[in-house]
């Protein structure tokens, strides 16, 4: 029984990253049916702007929580910056083009990043510095939660909360919606298609900033290459979730993580994957629009 | 004049010359086979100044056997091409022996030639084949591949006695390699595996297969893999309240392993040949020091220690049998019993395989430094 739990603690922790990272996947596919492939490597060069910012030194030695709330803050709104210049500049002119430009040129755009951070950050294992945060544990049965994993799950699930409360509840909100189920439309309804899209590719990489800065701070190494695994298993999340769905990203990527820690802790490490991917085929056989991806007229 | 007429010329010269000179005062020439050109060039020059320096110390103490040391180096450039045309170059000289080379495949295209020559060669070259072919006149003198995972099933069973031993990879072949050897090495020796799986390189969460490695309750847990992935196995072993002791593979020695893993480092064992400072043995650490004065840098790697103590076990057979007759010296060498080297204690089997490995166990000290836990001859 504790080991289930602990699989269980395990995997919601991997999976509130997931389902950050996978929200930005899904809200883009949402308004431009645009698979943005740059999105996870985007996510990784918050971790890098983060530690950036956390081995800066700027504040003393005891700047602290002041200095992680910096590191959060530069790297989402970073992020966010990089979010909306990649769509004005490798996506917007593309938008009347046919859609494997634009895969191509997401393709593209996650190569560029790559490499950008290899080059700024080099290639080698960036180590994240000890003792940023407190080292508590706490035992459940003989199970046992880290501060970190409480910080990661409840910040994920706040902020997934505050996303699903602005999309349904605030008049931005509605725009982004309205431009979803009908761009043209919502033009004629006087909605500035455009400024819902720039605010889209926005959000969505700044929350996954926040994904992957969490990523950083967990493991407490980064890399220049490992975009692609979690840009690769978000974007599955939001598939199994129900792509366009924003709770169907937070549910998928919850899911994936505890596919992933089960998988390993039953059955066998070495089919972890194998398992995992093997689940996201049955799935997608059974509701080939993801768990929560019923509605297809309204999809974000 | 045909080129043979000229060769037993030259060859009927040299012989008047000898003479001329002095039989007593000819010299013993010892030949060093390395890539002083390439990419192994450093390699090479290290083997090759390791080999100079001993043998000036020697001449510097009035020779051996009354005779100066005379070196000559042939560069094969880490090339079989090259190599073959070194080997025929050195018999021609009269070598004794022939110290190097670096590369196996340098080393495997010269064995034959060396071989039919009756020339003892000494390699630290690692693959299988160089102890394969039935050559007398072979003694490799660094570790092959199979011997750290020997090594590390010596250290497991036998150093720490642990009764439950998991094993964990990834999928490199490398890793995938060393820890099948390891299992079966442990197996061997009697040791009790209760968990072997994989890991994919790079996930970085192994909360998941570390809890089912803790349900099986192992009293250690072995690494094949990355420093990237073991430093953060180590971590989140702690995170997990794992009691087990982390012991990780030569892939896991890189500073980066402390950072990574963090407080959870210290007491991590890693198992590799130790680097040129961290020698444990005195005659290491004047070796060293002389190296460093005499050109004024280090030695490149291990392999410049694991050369010069072919070549000093060479020395011992000359001393010892009063002879340079390589017939005496190969017997000699295959006979010679716990050769003290500067990489540890070894001796040769009939294949000339280095019997007892250079490998350490160290562990991983609060400051990150390493300190030498086992063998019990290596730990200070």
């Amino acid at each position: 029984m504790d080991v289930v739990l602990q699989q269980f603690i395990n995997g919601v922790t991997v999976g509130g990253f997931y389902a950050l990272i996978a929200l930005g996947y899904t809200m883009v596919y949402g308004v431009l049916k645009l698979i943005n492939f740059a999105h996870g490597d985007l996510c990784i060069l918050a971790a890098f702007i983060g530690l950036s910012v956390l081995t800066s030194g700027i504040g003393g030695a005891n700047a602290g929580a002041l200095l992680l709330a910096a590191a959060f803050l530069v790297a989402a709104v970073a992020i966010g910056i990089a979010g909306a210049v990649l769509e004005f500049t490798a996506y917007r002119p593309l938008r009347k083009a046919h859609r494997l430009s634009a895969v191509v040129s997401a393709l593209g755009a996650s190569m560029l990043i790559e490499n950008g951070i290899m080059l700024i950050w080099s290639p080698e294992v960036k180590v994240f510095p000890a003792n940023l945060l407190p080292d508590i544990s706490w035992k459940v049965g003989s199970a046992s939660i880290s501060f970190v994993q409480v910080m990661i799950i409840l910040g994920s699930l706040i902020l997934m909360a505050g996303l699903y409360f602005y999309v349904h509840h605030t008049r931005f909100g509605t725009a982004i919606r309205a431009s979803a189920i009908d761009q043209d439309a919502a033009r004629l309804m006087g909605i500035n298609v455009n400024r819902v899209i720039a605010s889209v590719f926005v959000l969505g990489p700044a929350l996954g900033a926040v994904g992957g800065l969490f990523v950083g701070l967990y493991y407490r190494e980064a890399y220049f290459n490992m975009g692609w695994i979690y840009g690769l298993n978000a974007f599955i999340a939001a598939i199994i979730g129900g792509i366009g769905n924003i709770p169907g990203a937070m549910l998928g990527g919850l899911l994936l993580g505890l596919f992933n820690a089960f998988a390993a802790g039953y059955v066998s490490s070495s089919w972890q994957e194998a398992i995992t991917f093997a689940l996201l085929i049955a799935i997608l056989l059974v509701r080939p629009t993801g768990i929560l991806g019923e509605r297809v007229a309204e999809k974000i | 004049m045909s080129r043979k007429r000229i060769v037993s010329v030259l060859g009927a010269l040299a012989l008047v010359l000898g003479v001329a000179v002095g039989f007593a005062a000819n010299p013993i020439v010892i030949g060093v086979q390395a890539p002083i050109t390439g990419q192994y060039a450093n390699e090479g020059q290290g083997i090759e100044k390791g080999v100079k320096l001993i043998s000036k110390q020697i001449n510097d103490q009035g020779g051996l056997l009354g005779r100066t040391i005379e070196v000559k180096t042939c560069d094969d450039a880490g090339q079989a091409s090259q190599a073959a045309i070194c080997a025929r170059q050195l018999v021609n000289d009269h070598v004794v022996a022939v110290i190097g080379t670096y590369t196996s495949g340098a080393a495997l295209a010269a064995e034959p030639i060396y071989a039919r020559a009756n020339v003892i060669q000494t390699s630290d070259g690692t693959s299988d084949k160089l102890t394969a072919g039935g050559y007398k006149t072979f003694f490799r003198n660094a570790p092959p591949n199979s011997a750290e995972a020997k090594f590390t099933a010596q250290y497991l069973v036998s150093g720490k006695h642990y009764q439950r031993i998991a094993v964990l990879s990834d999928h490199s072949s490398f890793a995938k390699g060393l820890s099948d050897a390891v299992i079966q090495a442990v197996k061997a020796d009697g040791g009790n595996v209760v968990y072997s799986g994989f890991i994919t390189a790079g996930s970085q969460d192994y909360t998941a297969v570390l809890t089912k490695i803790k349900s099986v309750n192992p009293d250690v847990l072995y690494f094949s893999g990355y420093y990237p992935d073991g430093g953060l196995i180590r971590a989140q072993m702690e995170q997990l309240n794992m009691n087990a002791a982390f012991v990780g593979g030569d892939a896991n020695q890189n500073v980066a392993f402390a950072k990574i893993a963090g407080n959870a480092a210290q007491g991590a064992i890693i198992i590799n040949v130790p680097s040129p400072e961290n020698l444990p043995y005195p005659a290491a650490k004047t070796f060293l020091a002389d190296y460093k004065a005499a050109y004024g840098q280090d030695p490149p790697s291990i392999y410049t220690f694991t050369n010069a103590d072919g070549f000093r076990a060479v020395i011992q057979a000359i001393k010892t049998t009063q002879s340079t007759d390589p017939t005496k010296l190969i017997d000699y060498l295959h006979n010679l019993k716990d050769f003290r080297g500067l990489t540890g204690t070894f001796s040769w089997d009939k294949n000339g395989e280095r019997i007892g490995s250079p490998f350490t166990a160290f562990e991983i000290q609060a400051d990150g430094s390493y300190k030498i836990v086992y063998p019990e001859s290596a730990a200070q």
